[in-house]
């Protein structure tokens, strides 16, 4: 039955794709699935009503194994591939440019944030 | 040989060989800009063009491994769960650091896209091309996009994160393992983690973390800026 043990983490974890599908459709809002997925089984995780051993394998070997699965929709753009070209250079500078306001915005945040933190800390034990 | 390759297992195996010899060319390089991803993606669309096998009969193996994007994306909780100690450390800078990041990322690609003249259609595609591209792909099929140039946005956000990581926290002088990962995963989702992952334990830690919190915020977020 341990060979039986990785199909039915997979079981497990599809089926709760399938929950989070369901929530999707009636939230008024909209939230991918997958998202909502993700934390469903972040909620069942910390509620304990799931134990990281029912799920780990499997998780595991999609988890290390990611990249892998964006391969079809990347592998797609060729079907668009006239459009991608006819803009390459404004996707490029569009990205980068968005990339390091991205990256400077959040890193600077989190020192901003871990330095008040700090100060609000020191304050309290003088 | 059309029987062969209109056969979902054929997609399937060509998607798989090809990312082992992505992986195998990576390590034999290593280089950064040798990107598994990247390359199975050439060798991939250079065997259709090759053997003239259209894209139709790729995607029925394809789509199969497509179908995983979802259930991978959820078992992200479980990366995020196994660093709660982390997280309960750094609650409060992880929580603002990947609120700024998104705010950052969304304006600039709104104030970028209409400098360079570009249409509605364009900006609600690359909107949300900071973020994983599971997710990126429904908010642009939400707005009216074309997921293809999601696809593209998140790919270019990505490898260059991959590529940019060390780079990024010399430039703009960031020293704290923390903001390093919340930076990467802000900016450059799984494909900029799995580079963080490399560089420290910490960095690709705060990596995962961040690249859910920017999803999340993005969601939440984007609707406002289209």
């Amino acid at each position: 039955m341990a060979s039986m043990k990785y199909l039915i983490q997979l079981a497990l974890i599809f089926g709760l794709c399938l929950v989070g599908d369901v929530i999707s459709l009636v939230l008024p809002f909209t939230l991918p699935s997958s998202v909502i997925s993700m934390l469903l089984i972040l909620v069942l995780l910390f509620s304990g009503l799931l134990k990281e051993h029912s799920i780990a394998e499997s998780a595991d070997f999609m988890l290390k194994n990611m990249t892998f699965f964006f391969i079809p929709p990347v592998v797609g753009i060729l079907r668009y591939s006239s459009l991608v070209q006819s803009i390459w250079w404004q996707l490029l500078v569009v990205n980068l440019i968005s990339l390091f306001a991205c990256f400077a915005a959040s890193s600077w945040t989190v020192v901003l944030v871990q330095f008040v933190q700090k100060k609000i800390g020191e304050k309290q034990h003088a | 040989m059309l029987e062969i390759v209109n056969s979902p297992l054929f997609g399937i195996s060509l998607s798989v060989f090809a990312f082992q010899a992505g992986l195998f060319i990576n390590k034999k390089l290593k280089n950064p800009l040798a990107n598994p991803l990247v390359i199975a993606m050439l060798l991939i669309i250079a065997v259709l063009l090759l053997f003239d096998i259209p894209l139709d009969a790729y995607e029925e193996g394809s789509s199969v491994i497509y179908m995983f994007i979802t259930p991978v994306t959820a078992v992200l909780a479980l990366s995020i769960y196994r660093q709660r100690d982390v997280l309960r450390q750094a609650f409060f800078p992880v929580v603002l650091g990947t609120l700024a990041g998104a705010l950052a990322a969304l304006s600039s690609v709104v104030v970028t896209c209409n400098l360079l003249g570009l249409d509605r259609t364009i900006l609600a595609s690359l909107l949300s091309k900071s973020v994983t591209t599971p997710i990126a792909i429904a908010l642009t099929e939400q707005f009216g996009g074309l997921p293809a140039l999601t696809i593209a946005s998140t790919l270019i956000s990505g490898v260059a994160g991959n590529l940019l990581a060390p780079v990024l926290a010399k430039l703009f002088g960031i020293k704290d393992a923390v903001a390093h990962g919340v930076g990467i995963g802000a900016c450059s989702h799984a494909l900029g983690t799995s580079k963080a992952l490399e560089i420290g334990g910490v960095q690709g830690a705060m990596s995962s973390i961040s690249l859910s919190f920017s999803a999340l915020w993005t969601v939440l977020l984007a609707p406002l800026f289209f």
